[in-house]
């Protein structure tokens, strides 16, 4: 597209090779083009890739991938880069494919309920294309302006709305993989229910791009709620708020999403691109969606307001159009992004938990805040236990990274010594591998590799990603390591 | 890792052997005016600027996104990379349309940012080349100064007047043309006398003056589409405004801010901030004038002595479509019936975030139908001059742009010449027949005709 030609030539045969197949306009190998992929949403952690393919259909990427296993050098499927465990990170020397130029939507099927996706079509773009016709797509993750389809599926990707429709892996018909020794399979079978032998669409989807490279999704798609309604309530005291995501969820109205942020966060966004004019004073807002057939919408949101009114809130109001039930989404949405107006870096975690640990848990968190002099701000879907603790920190200033490092690993420790988890969305990534010994012993990360070992043998495909390296531990979690240029 | 090729290693020494700035140096930005470290640390790299970028839409390449160029200039100051041709080329293909900074949680300002850094890059590396000689011909030679702008309008009026236009579109001395030069002189607007001198320097109000209001004429604009500029002139006095033309302003700088030419940019916001002293008021009616205006505060950041001056003189700045608005415009009674869509010049909606007025006052005009412009406010790759440097990708845009006009309107409206030029381009190119105007022509042509109705009723009676 930019017609210029690069002057200069690459030395690397593997480079030369790539070229060859697939078009010098297809390969990135400067250092000033690689340093972009030198880490994707997740910056604690930086590695510069050996070079960047981009691939536009499946045979290409299956004759890549049989190259580079000839050649004997790892690579990583990569799509937009927004992945918040550095998944698409590489270490050093791994080769990137890029999967966002194959973003074309190659079947829809409305009747059926049902699209097949090239894995670069942008999450967003997916819903906006089928909008005019009443039907979405519902994982939502924050960054879906950008995020991809494929990156979603690899992640098992969540959002504000999985609590009542469930995250990617609920939404994944089909797929057509490049195995990482090249071969091409296709897997699941278009919606039938419960196929007989194993379930390896749920095997793949959430593996990270370790077992192999999604080149075609079959998603499902969904009709429009008849109608919705949002909420905001405002409490002085956090414990109010838990108590009333509590209770909401035992009244047994499922609502679509049920948000929670706390003053920290509110600081963020109110003074991002999307102010609402939250009060600066509130403890913590609560964001419910209820949404489905019209009849009963009103029951639930009367419902839910009489949680809100015993549970002290201070105000409680319903968005009264489309235009304020967006600003409010658009105040949450952007929340992470928006943390760069009140600290020059931040951490996210991931963690989970049982729903009536909430109160204990942020207390728990607050002290580790103290204990690392970083301030911690929490957004999280309160719904389904999900909490994004947001470690804030300035990375030029030394030993702060390293602090923060270990802050979010504490925050984890709290969520699995509850009987939660680590991760309910982000993925583990190079993040938060050593973290998987909270919840997995020596035994059950075994298992799991073995499994890795049947689809990527050589484990050129992503290594180092999602399992702690053997012997390494989490105390000796050393500051992440960059990589010189 | 071993790049090989010589050849970018021995231009980067070139470069650090240059003249660096003596006072200080941020990693390897060594030259005067360095870049503001606070735009990127602002960034933590979330990527929700991506899809908003056109360039990455369609590259689909990092280093060709807005959160990858802040990763290259974040790079170069901690010296991990040199300032070198590798480096200018993402910094120089980004289109300086500012999607990216509507579409930040954090408001990073990246527009900023790329034009601090081709400052920096336009210091290390003089332009050579097509690009050299363009540089120094139109931006330094003739954009600077309104007489020679003026005489280069001359030579077109009289390139289109005394037949020489014809006989060159019928002999085909344009194949000698590169393409996107040759598609450019195919939609030259009937060029007029510029109004800056032509008209009084105060033109007086209709009616009671409520207020004196500064134009900038532009120099595009005013070589360009005069029409445009008398057009606005006359919704301002019929609004009841005074309109003054100082003859000493000049061009607003944009063209040079955005080419790294940030010397000459000082020196035309010097003289433009001197010549509208007066004046509590400076509207435009070119979105990319506007926007440099108001920003003629971050280009003297580093100047402690006129920061404080630029700041006023920015905060005076507004777009014509937005003052009317604001200022209750008289509602026009004559019926213009027409079908028109509305695109987003970028450096009025992304650059000051209006969007709103301009469509409000077409809305309000009786008889105007408005169709919706999908993704109107994505780059019609007009972007300046992008279009002469970057003809490929500003190609690739505009046939986005085209294939989104919706097919039943008769007109498309917008705020900013070089969008004009852009879009007729592409009305010619793809073989369409929507009528390209500003905004303000269409209420112009509303008052206009609510005059002659006026006039023609008394003659009745």
């Amino acid at each position: 597209m930019f017609g210029k030609k690069r002057k200069k030539q690459c030395s690397d045969p593997v480079v030369q090779q790539l070229i060859t197949m697939v078009g010098e306009s297809e390969v990135l190998y400067l250092k000033e083009e690689l340093i972009a992929y030198e880490c994707d949403g997740y910056t604690m952690s930086k590695g510069m890739p050996r070079a960047v393919v981009f691939v536009n259909n499946t045979e290409q990427v299956s004759e890549v991938v049989k190259l580079l296993n000839k050649e004997k050098v790892p690579f990583i499927a990569r799509g937009a880069g927004t992945g918040l465990s550095g998944g698409a990170t590489p270490f050093g020397g791994e080769v990137i494919i890029s999967l966002v130029r194959m973003k074309k939507m190659l079947h829809l099927d409305l009747e059926n309920r049902k699209a097949v996706i090239e894995p670069g079509y942008v999450n967003l773009k997916l819903t906006q294309s089928i909008s005019d016709k009443g039907y979405y797509y519902a994982p939502d993750p924050s960054s879906q302006y950008a995020c991809t389809v494929g990156g979603n599926v690899a992640e098992n990707a969540g959002g504000a709305h999985c609590l009542k429709y469930g995250v990617t892996t609920n939404h994944i018909l089909g797929l057509e993989i490049v195995l990482p020794t090249g071969e091409i399979v296709e897997i699941g079978d278009d919606g039938i229910p419960d196929h007989p032998g194993y379930d390896l669409l749920g095997l793949l989807t959430g593996s990270e791009g370790t077992l192999g490279i999604v080149t075609k999704i079959t998603v499902k798609v969904l009709k429009n709620p008849e109608d919705k309604k949002t909420v905001l309530a405002y409490y002085d005291d956090i414990n109010d708020a838990s108590q009333s995501v509590s209770d909401i969820i035992s009244t047994g109205i499922i609502p679509a999403a049920l948000e929670m942020m706390d003053s920290i966060a509110i600081e963020g966004v109110e003074s991002a691109a999307y102010p609402v004019g939250h009060p600066s004073d509130i403890a913590a807002f609560l964001l419910i969606e209820v949404d489905g057939i019209s009849a009963g919408i009103d029951d639930q949101i009367n419902e839910i307001l009489t949680v809100c009114k015993n549970n002290n809130v201070r105000k409680v109001k319903v968005a009264k159009d489309e235009a304020e039930r967006g600003l409010w989404w658009a105040n949450r949405k952007t929340g992470f992004g928006a943390m760069g107006t009140i600290s020059p870096d931040y951490l996210v975690q991931d963690g989970v938990i049982p729903r009536t640990r909430l109160p204990e848990v942020l207390g728990e968190i607050a002290e580790i805040s103290i204990k690392y002099k970083l301030r911690i701000a929490n957004i999280f879907h309160a719904g389904d236990g999900n909490l994004h603790p947001l470690i804030l920190f300035d990375a030029s200033i030394p030993g702060q990274s390293e602090r923060a490092s270990k802050a979010g690993s504490e925050c984890l420790k709290v969520c699995a010594d509850v009987g939660g988890s680590i991760t309910g969305e982000h993925g583990v990534g190079i993040e938060k591998s050593a973290e998987m010994r909270f919840i997995f012993s020596e035994e059950e990360v075994a298992a799991q590799t073995n499994i890795r070992a049947v689809f990527n043998p050589e484990n050129l495909l992503n290594p180092g990603k999602l399992f702690p390296q053997p012997g390494r531990c989490v105390e000796v979690k050393k500051e992440p390591e960059k990589v010189e240029v | 890792m071993s790049m090989g090729g010589d050849k970018l290693v021995h231009s980067v020494n070139n470069v650090k052997t240059g003249a660096p700035c003596d006072t200080k140096s941020l990693g390897n930005f060594l030259w005067e005016d360095l870049p503001d470290e606070k735009k990127w640390e602002d960034c933590v790299h979330c990527g929700l600027c991506l899809e908003a970028c056109p360039t990455y839409q369609e590259t689909g390449e990092e280093q060709h996104s807005p959160r990858g160029r802040v990763h290259l200039v974040k790079a170069v100051a901690e010296g991990k990379l040199d300032v070198n041709e590798a480096f200018s080329k993402p910094i120089f293909d980004c289109l300086d349309c500012r999607a990216c900074e509507t579409a930040c949680p954090a408001d990073v300002q990246v527009g900023g940012l790329i034009e601090e850094a081709r400052g920096q890059i336009r210091q290390a590396m003089p332009l050579t080349g097509f690009a050299g000689v363009l540089s120094k011909t139109a931006l330094k030679g003739f954009f600077p100064y309104q007489k020679r702008m003026n005489t280069l309008g001359g030579l077109m009026r009289f390139y289109q007047k005394s037949g020489i236009q014809s006989a060159v579109r019928k002999t085909g001395l344009l194949n000698v043309m590169p393409t996107h030069l040759k598609d450019m002189e195919a939609i030259l607007p009937k060029v007029d006398k510029p109004i800056l001198g032509r008209y009084p320097e105060i033109v007086p109000a209709v009616g009671a003056p409520k207020q004196r209001v500064g134009m900038l004429t532009g120099c595009v604009m005013d070589v360009m589409f005069s029409d445009v500029n008398e057009a606005t002139v006359r919704v301002l006095t019929h609004n009841g405004f005074e309109v003054g033309l100082p003859t000493q302003q000049g061009c607003c700088g944009a063209l040079h801010i955005h080419a790294g030419d940030r010397e000459t940019g000082k020196k035309l916001a010097k003289q433009n901030m001197e010549a509208f002293k007066d004046y509590d008021k400076v509207l435009v009616n070119a979105a990319g004038c506007g926007c440099a205006l108001q920003e003629y505060d971050e280009l003297f950041r580093n100047d402690p002595e006129m920061l404080p001056l630029a700041k006023e003189f920015s905060a005076k700045v507004e777009d014509v479509s937005k003052f009317l608005y604001d200022n209750d415009f008289k509602r026009p009674k004559a019926e213009i019936k027409t079908k028109i869509t509305y695109h987003d010049a970028c450096h009025l909606a992304h650059g000051q975030g209006v969007r709103f007025e301009p469509r409000q006052l077409l809305k309000e005009i009786p008889g105007v139908e408005m169709v919706d412009l999908p993704d109107a406010d994505r780059c019609c790759g007009s972007a300046g001059i992008y279009n002469l440097t970057h003809p490929e990708m500003a190609g690739a845009l505009l046939e986005r742009k085209m294939d989104d006009v919706p097919d039943n309107v008769e007109m498309i409206s917008m705020g900013n010449p070089g969008c004009m030029l852009q879009i007729a381009m592409g009305v010619e190119k793809y073989g369409r027949s929507e009528k390209v105007v500003h905004t303000v022509q269409l209420l112009d042509w509303a008052y206009e005709k609510e005059k002659k109705e006026a006039v023609d009723l008394m003659k009745s009676k």
